[in-house]
């Protein structure tokens, strides 16, 4: 318990180190171009660094890597531990390790990001909100972070790929989440006209739209599957696919938020700051549904 | 009849050409209000508002419960409007049907013009056109039309395209595309809507969900099944720490007189039997029944503890020594008594104030049957005995909850879940692009107009389309 608990705390502190890293690695950046109007994405998508910020910015992305590695070392441990006490290994069977989970998913999507699209300035949000769940798990009281061994409700198969896929899916929202945040930052600082090098050195506005759509398009096929596959546990486990439990209706409610979003974007006029204050607004509703109903809500869900 | 008919047809046209009065306009300006994207945005809206509620406030609870924390007034205007079971109001189900019919109207109304263009498209297109696409591009290469053309469809083809090609007097038009695959999906969600809507109707009028209380030995009819079930067995494992890690009771199905399947079902591991399901459900100690009493039999005068038994239920137990012959006939968890019918019951399933019924006889004359309290002991005197009785303690009798379950709407909803999850991924990770190319001879070779566009994913596609331009840029013909 002790190794997984301590390689857990590590990774934190590699994520909030990684975080300040990206923040460095923006503020050091000169942009190369003048700031592009609204709309109208520059021509190269790449960034082009020189000098400091290069160096930062690669020192951020191999900090990153580094914790991704100790976070699935983390996870790999506590698989090992509740394997030794209850035979079952599945390393996300309540609320911190589902939260280290998330944070793991967070930080692998967003290196495959910043390796496919070549823009490490989306650390500075997208790893924040992971260093941010990592220090959220570690402030559960301690008997919420141990691995106790499951109820028979839980004592499933069902356990490793429905939490997994929704969580996954929690993971998607919170990058488009950050994604949103980053959007309207610079959307202001472009609508009031500042030139700060900042908001300067993000990608363009249609670029930051763009990846936080994508982001919302990984995770709502993922929460559909999660929620079909809660469904089906829920037959065998508790006599009914569907029956209302506060966490079910909490995951079908952010289903159709997400579900508006998507139909919205195929209509005039929702993308960019509406789309963006829409995937904020979406991602509350996500931890609302991940924290909120664990917490404030009691139902059949009510494990943690 | 045949010369008639022109007739018939011309005042049709004449009826559909009024403005707005026809049954075609209604229709289709019915048909463009339920298939529009913002009704669907709407009712995704509003459901999710509304099945907010039946997380706030406690569902199909009793009424003291809502009276004692709303208060009186507000419980009467959740019965109104049906705030105690938002789920099941005619309101909710109405927006549910409502959603259905968006869909499928939408289906109705744009699968069509889907399934056509997977058929066929138009490839011959005006260069304005081209030109006035998101992504176009004008290409001076060198080379015959021919050969450029040719070099074109080879590279798109590599990358997947699906290429149709037509001359005109100008040049060769080209037409290209790829994923409609996620166009499909997305209207394979449509209709899983309404598969998954219905198979939830029809499991909540065909179907029933039961709870039974049943006892180690005992066989129970399932009239609904019009069978019978006995268990045969129910038993609790344990983990090292003594928390519980399962628990387990094995059942036979009785059909028609003869045992047709054993099953130890755990759970996440049901029986199921001509479509009735039977869920290891919960457990709990039965209130009416122990397995075992423990007695202290004690002097009147002195109280010392002459002799302790452990009484089996309902088995006469003989004391030669003492010359008693003791038998446990009734148990209650939580002592209870209704004067009117004379009647002890326990008041509820806990074992708040267990109590067991002795049956006893003394030295062959005297007869009783007191009641002796767990947590009252020597509340009652027997008169004329020289004992008195102490129940030290006992063990309940385990009882296993069973839930019974028939839903026949089950394998609809499997069916629309499997569509939706499908239908929504090819979506989302399958875009419709559809290029357009005019190759067109000019002084020095040809001038290759590209033209291009996405139904999403626009940054990818810019990408591709940029490349795309340089490897035509390169085509040596």
């Amino acid at each position: 318990m002790v190794q997984s608990l301590l390689l857990f705390d590590m990774t934190f502190w590699l994520y909030l180190a990684a975080f300040a890293l990206y923040v460095g690695y923006i503020l050091a950046r000169r942009p190369g171009r003048e700031l592009a109007p609204a709309g109208h994405p520059t021509s190269g998508m790449g960034e082009s660094d020189d000098g400091w910020s290069a160096q930062i910015g690669q020192v951020a992305t191999i900090v990153t890597a580094f914790g991704l590695v100790v976070n699935s070392v983390a996870l790999l441990a506590r698989a090992y531990e509740r394997m030794q006490i209850s035979g079952t290994f599945a390393p996300w069977s309540n609320q911190y390790e589902a939260m280290a989970y998330v944070s793991w998913a967070i930080i692998l999507g967003y290196l495959v990001l910043e390796f496919r699209y070549r823009i490490k300035s989306v650390g500075a949000f997208v790893v924040g909100i992971g260093f941010i769940a990592m220090g959220a798990a570690s402030l559960l009281p301690y008997r919420y972070q141990t691995a106790e061994p499951l109820v028979p409700a839980l004592n499933s198969y069902w356990i490793y790929i429905h939490v997994s896929v929704t969580l996954t899916s929690y993971a998607a929202f919170a990058m488009a989440g950050g994604l949103g945040v980053m959007y309207l930052l610079k959307e202001r600082a472009e609508r009031l006209g500042r030139r700060s090098s900042f908001f300067a050195a993000l990608p363009d506005l249609e670029t930051i739209d763009e990846l936080g759509y994508k982001a919302i398009m990984v995770g709502f096929p993922l929460l559909a599957f999660g929620v079909i596959l809660g469904a089906m546990w829920a037959n065998y486990a508790w006599g009914g696919y569907w029956s209302w439990d506060p966490k079910e209706t909490w995951s079908l409610i952010v289903f159709l938020i997400y579900g508006a979003y998507v139909h919205a974007r195929m209509t005039r006029g929702w993308e960019g700051r509406r789309a963006a204050i829409y995937a904020i607004f979406g991602f509350l509703m996500v931890i609302f549904c991940f924290w909120g109903v664990n917490f404030l809500l009691s139902g059949l869900h009510a494990y943690a | 009849m045949d010369g008639k008919s022109p007739v018939v047809v011309e005042s049709q046209a004449s009826q559909r050409a009024a403005p707005g009065l026809g049954w075609s306009e209604i229709k289709a300006e019915l048909a463009g209000f339920f298939a529009s994207i913002k009704l669907a945005m709407f009712l995704f809206i509003i459901l999710a508002l509304t099945a907010t509620i039946g997380t706030v406030i406690q569902q199909g609870d009793r009424p003291e419960v809502y009276i004692e924390e709303y208060g009186e007034e507000t419980y009467r205007w959740f019965l109104r409007l049906g705030f105690t079971d938002v789920y099941h109001t005619w309101w909710f189900s109405s927006l549910l049907t409502l959603l259905c019919i968006n869909s499928l109207t939408c289906f109705y109304k744009r699968f069509p013009a889907i399934w056509r263009s997977m058929r066929q498209d138009k490839v011959g297109v005006a260069l304005p056109f081209i030109q006035g696409m998101k992504h176009t591009a004008e290409i001076p290469v060198a080379g015959s039309k021919e050969g450029v053309a040719e070099g074109i469809v080879q590279l798109l083809a590599e990358k997947g395209y699906r290429v149709l090609a037509k001359n005109d007097r100008q040049g060769v038009n080209l037409y290209a595309t790829k994923g409609i695959l996620g166009r499909v999906g997305a209207h394979m969600a449509h209709l899983s809507a309404t598969i998954i809507v219905l198979g939830g109707f029809i499991g909540s009028y065909w179907g029933f969900q039961e709870f039974g209380v049943c006892l180690e030995g005992e066989t129970y009819h399932i009239p609904k099944g019009q069978f019978d079930l006995r268990v045969d067995k129910f038993w609790i494992d344990y983990y090292e720490n003594g928390a519980v890690q399962s628990y387990n009771s094995t059942l036979t199905v009785i059909d028609e007189g003869r045992p047709v399947t054993t099953k130890t079902i755990t759970v996440n591991d049901p029986l199921v039997y001509k479509g009735v399901w039977f869920y290891q459900s919960s457990y709990g100690d039965a209130w009416d029944q122990v397995e075992m009493a423990r007695l202290s039999v004690m002097d009147k005068e002195t109280d010392a503890v002459l002799e302790t038994v452990d009484l089996e239920w309902q088995k006469e137990a003989d004391l030669r020594k003492l010359g008693l012959k003791l038998t446990v006939t009734d148990f209650v968890a939580d002592f209870g008594f209704n004067s009117i019918e004379k009647r002890v019951y326990s008041k509820t399933v806990e074992h708040a104030n267990p109590a067991i019924r002795l049956a006893l006889t003394e030295r062959q004359s005297l007869q009783a049957t007191p009641w002796i309290f767990y947590h009252y002991p020597g509340l009652f005197d027997i008169a004329g005995s020289k004992y008195r009785f102490e129940l030290v303690g006992y063990k309940p009798r385990k009882f296993t909850g069973l839930q019974i379950t028939k839903d026949p709407g089950v394998k609809m909803v499997w069916t629309g879940s499997t569509m939706i999850v499908v239908g929504i991924t090819l979506s989302s990770f399958i875009y419709h692009r559809r290029l357009w190319a005019k190759v067109i001879p000019s002084n020095a070779g040809v001038i290759v107009h590209l033209g291009g566009t996405t139904h999403k994913s626009e940054i990818d596609f810019q990408k591709e389309f940029r490349k795309m331009t340089e490897r035509i840029r390169t085509i040596n013909a």
